[in-house]
């Protein structure tokens, strides 16, 4: 089975393996940066990957990228050979990032079918100069150094010629119906198939015998015709094509993905010859092939049907010899990338079968007085462990560790810090605090813009923070943790921190105060003005922050995961941003009460505690506003009776119970009817024609198929 | 130089005529067990090509066992390595398990369909088979 996981393009294998050994480089450069110097396993690691990275863009025949790892590679030799002694080390790890960047823009051009034409003569020039240098700088202390030069094993050469533009070209489904007197339907079919096939790298068509089966012309008439068509030409194009030929009533273009090629392929065979058919003659395979045929795009080709007996006996011929690919590319194979619709659905439908599960085990039916339940109780337990834990294995599915992430950011503080002459340095902690991939995606330009701001305007100049009597070096900490349902993501830097004078006063002049007095607003409203669009209070815009734009798509990107932005600074201390994104738990515990007659829902986590009041904790204020002292502490209390207009609730504060509800380290009591019980919650969202209500953030289904409204601590107490 | 190219689909086996006549004759083959015969016969002509084209997906004998074949002619008959026909395989199948398989049957390059003339043509060069 080995030889089937490899399933890629030689061209993305490249990529990828390319891509890790990148990553991998820059990972060993910047855990050695504060080192000041290359240990033996970071040199041998190094060397290796340039090594890798060498041969195999070779053998894909990227010059460029070939030359320019040799170089490298070369002064890694030397290193490793000769041991020398005074390595300039930034200046090396300035050589390295430039070799990564280059290979890293010169795969963005693999990627995009472009050509690779990135000189990288200068670079190679200055690596040469660097190796001299050291060279010479070391030559009194080593004695006897080898001459660096090819290392000895001399592999036998091997080229790859990537096909030409493959990576361009585009999937279209093309359907096509004619008018219902059109004469021989199936040969203008065939026609436009033909035009077609000028432009076309693979094209298929069902019915596939219109030339061959006069009837065909009935099936095109009545189920239409379609194409499915792989080429780097546009829609228009093919829709020129297309309708040169006469009767057409209409054509649909759609582009598609190439897996809706494939499946296209594949149920086009189904519905005119029966399976039975297909292997009796497979001439009749509905589906027709033109040229550059790939096996895995078309089951049956009409090369492999003439020879079956050949890749019959040659497949366990060959397994055998897969072990050196299967050993090499041991790390890839053990993940499976997967379209992330998919894991929506079972997520979508792990939901459903929770639903469901509540729904048959708190069936009406059960509650049938005298019904012995014994064993129905024991495989219920059963049923609820097992779902309990699908739910948690497809949590975990989806949660990748923010390490990477974090990783990225290292570089960023490296080469910030380097271009604006300060001295910085990142802590980070948590890394390997997991979290949605969907988060993933949506924190990682945020996060950099974050970190950029801390260096370029959060921590001074060497200059000026030995001026405060700061320690010289900068810190910037880039820290992870969950915090009760949420992940926080917080960038805190000990630098001068905000102004709040300047941010009012800016903010004054573009008018945004409004008619409140400058006191009047929180610390927390004023640092919120640097989340606008357009507001900025850098005089100077430097290369990295300082143009106004920036933070308002900071917190557009955290928004769109349904998070928001903190900040707390304090002038002269640093600043401290926090990004607070809910994990994308739709599915939670939740209690669930009722209020007269109407169930709520809130998440389980954020109930402190369930306490009866007598009256005289009740305070009630001259306005209506009313409070509850529990232990000396007070809260506001909401009446949900009277907050949603509900009649007939309970009134009397004794009759009733209060559920105390934390969030944000703020809380609030709530007073409800009574306590219902504990349920898994599958969160759905309030339908958009329902205008949004205050506290409420979605709805849920109970077990016995009632709908819960789930209400939300965070809009309460707003 | 002498070439071969052994190709079953018409539009290909033109392509390449035409492509590689400029650099020698070209004897061109439609399946596996073809190429292999010719390339017998001209082993014992004493004329062996300096380069061979195989396309996989071919009738009768596919790429892979025309090359295996090829190989170990070549070794039966003690041929030393520098001497041995360079091998190239045109085909569209790119994954990188198809690949790799070449390689480890001893093809010297693999190319991939529609073919990049100018790629092929520097691998000729860094082959040593034209200037």
């Amino acid at each position: 089975m080995g030889e089937d996981m490899i399933t890629e393009g030689m061209l993305d294998m490249f990529i990828f393996e390319t891509e890790q050994g990148l990553e991998n480089l820059e990972n060993i450069c910047l855990e050695s940066k504060d080192v000041g110097e290359f240990d033996d396993d970071h040199v041998n690691g190094i060397f290796r990957i340039m090594h890798t990275i060498k041969g195999a863009s070779a053998v894909m025949m990227y010059q460029n990228i070939t030359t320019l790892s040799h170089k490298l590679e070369d002064v890694f030799y030397y290193i490793r050979e000769s041991q020398p002694e005074n390595i300039p080390h930034a200046e090396l790890l300035d050589y390295i990032f430039e070799v990564s960047d280059f290979i890293t823009g010169e795969l963005e051009k693999i990627k995009e079918g472009a050509e690779t034409d990135g000189n990288a003569d200068e670079l190679i020039e200055q690596l040469d100069a660097y190796l001299k240098k050291i060279q010479e700088s070391n030559k009194g202390s080593v004695a006897a150094a080898p001459a660096p030069q090819q290392p000895a094993e001399q592999e036998k050469p091997h080229f790859y010629i990537a096909p030409v533009a493959s990576d361009a070209s585009k999937f279209y489904t093309i359907y096509i119906t004619y008018a219902k007197d059109t004469d021989m339907a199936n040969i203008k079919a065939y026609i436009a198939v033909n035009s077609l096939k000028g432009i076309a790298e693979d094209i298929l068509f069902t019915p596939a015998d219109i030339i061959s089966n006069p009837d065909s012309a009935n099936v095109v008439l009545e189920f239409g015709f379609r194409i499915a068509l792989q080429t780097v030409e546009e829609a228009d194009r093919i829709m020129e094509l297309v309708n040169a030929s006469a009767g057409i009533e209409q054509v649909e273009i759609n582009e598609c993905t190439s897996d809706d090629f494939i499946a296209f392929c594949t149920e086009a065979q189904t519905p005119i010859s029966s399976a039975g058919e297909v292997l009796m003659a497979p001439v009749e395979h509905p589906t027709v092939l033109i040229k550059d045929q790939k096996p895995q795009t078309i089951p049956l080709t009409s090369e492999e049907e003439k020879k079956p007996s050949d890749s019959e006996e040659k497949k366990p011929k060959k397994a055998p010899a897969k072990k050196k690919p299967v050993v090499k590319k041991g790390e890839a194979q053990s993940f499976i990338s997967v379209n992330i619709k998919k894991m929506d659905l079972l997520m979508d439908l792990i939901g459903e079968l929770v639903i469901a599960e509540a729904v048959v085990l708190q069936n009406p039916d059960l509650k049938v007085p005298g019904l012995d339940l014994t064993n129905f109780q024991k495989s219920a337990a059963q049923l609820s462990k097992i779902t309990s834990e699908l739910q948690d294995a497809i949590m975990a599915m989806r949660m990748m560790p923010l390490k990477n992430t974090f990783q990225k950011m290292n570089r960023i503080v490296y080469d910030t810090s380097k271009k604006l002459g300060k001295d910085v340095e990142l802590q980070v902690i948590g890394e390997d605090t997991e979290v949605d991939k969907n988060i993933i995606e949506h924190i990682s330009d945020p996060l950099m813009h974050l970190i950029r701001n801390s260096v370029d305007h959060g921590i001074e100049s060497n200059e000026k923070r030995i001026e405060l009597g700061k320690q010289e070096k900068g810190k910037i900490v880039l820290e992870a943790k969950n915090e009760g349902g949420q992940v926080w993501i917080s960038v805190s830097d000990n630098g001068k921190g905000l102004k709040k004078k300047d941010i009012l006063e800016k903010a004054k002049a573009n008018g945004l105060l409004g008619n409140r007095s400058e006191k009047d607003f929180t610390d927390k409203e004023i640092f919120n003005f640097i989340t606008l669009p357009g507001f900025s209070t850098k005089k100077e815009v430097t290369e990295y922050s300082g143009r106004g734009v920036g933070m308002d798509v900071v917190v557009k990107n955290i928004q769109d995961v349904g998070g928001i932005l903190d900040i707390e600074s304090e002038e002269g201390k640093g600043s401290s941003m926090t990004m607070k994104i809910p994990l994308t738990l739709a599915i939670s515990d939740g209690m669930i009460f009722s209020v007269s007659g109407t169930s709520f829902v809130t998440a389980t986590n954020s109930v402190t505690e369930f306490i009866r009041v007598s009256k005289d904790q009740l305070i009630v204020e001259p306005d209506g506003e009313e409070y509850v002292m529990i232990r000396k502490e007070c809260y506001p209390l909401i009446r949900l009776n009277r907050f949603y207009h509900l009649e007939h609730g309970k009134e009397d504060i004794e009759e009733g119970i209060v559920i105390i509800l934390n969030h944000e380290e703020r809380q609030i009591a709530i007073f409800a009817d009574e306590l219902v019980g504990e349920q898994e919650i599958v969160v759905k969202p309030i339908p958009s024609y329902i205008k949004k209500v205050r506290g409420i953030s979605g709805c849920t289904q109970l077990g016995d198929g009632s709908i819960s409204l789930i209400l939300d601590t965070g809009g309460l107490l707003k | 130089m002498k070439i071969l190219i052994a190709e079953d689909d018409f539009a290909s086996r033109k392509f390449m005529l035409k492509f590689l006549s400029k650099y020698g004759e070209c004897d061109v083959t439609v399946d596996g067990m073809e190429a292999v015969d010719a390339f017998l016969m001209a082993m014992d002509a004493d004329m062996p090509y300096d380069l061979v084209c195989l396309d996989i997906m071919m009738p009768t004998l596919d790429g892979y066992q025309a090359l295996k074949a090829i190989r170990d002619i070549e070794e039966s008959r003690n041929i030393p390595e520098e001497e041995q026909s360079k091998i190239i395989m045109t085909t569209a199948l790119n994954e990188g398990a198809n690949v790799n398989k070449a390689f480890e049957l001893g093809c010297v390059a693999y190319a991939g369909k529609p073919i990049d003339q100018a790629k092929f043509e520097n691998v000729l060069k860094k082959l040593g088979l034209i200037s």
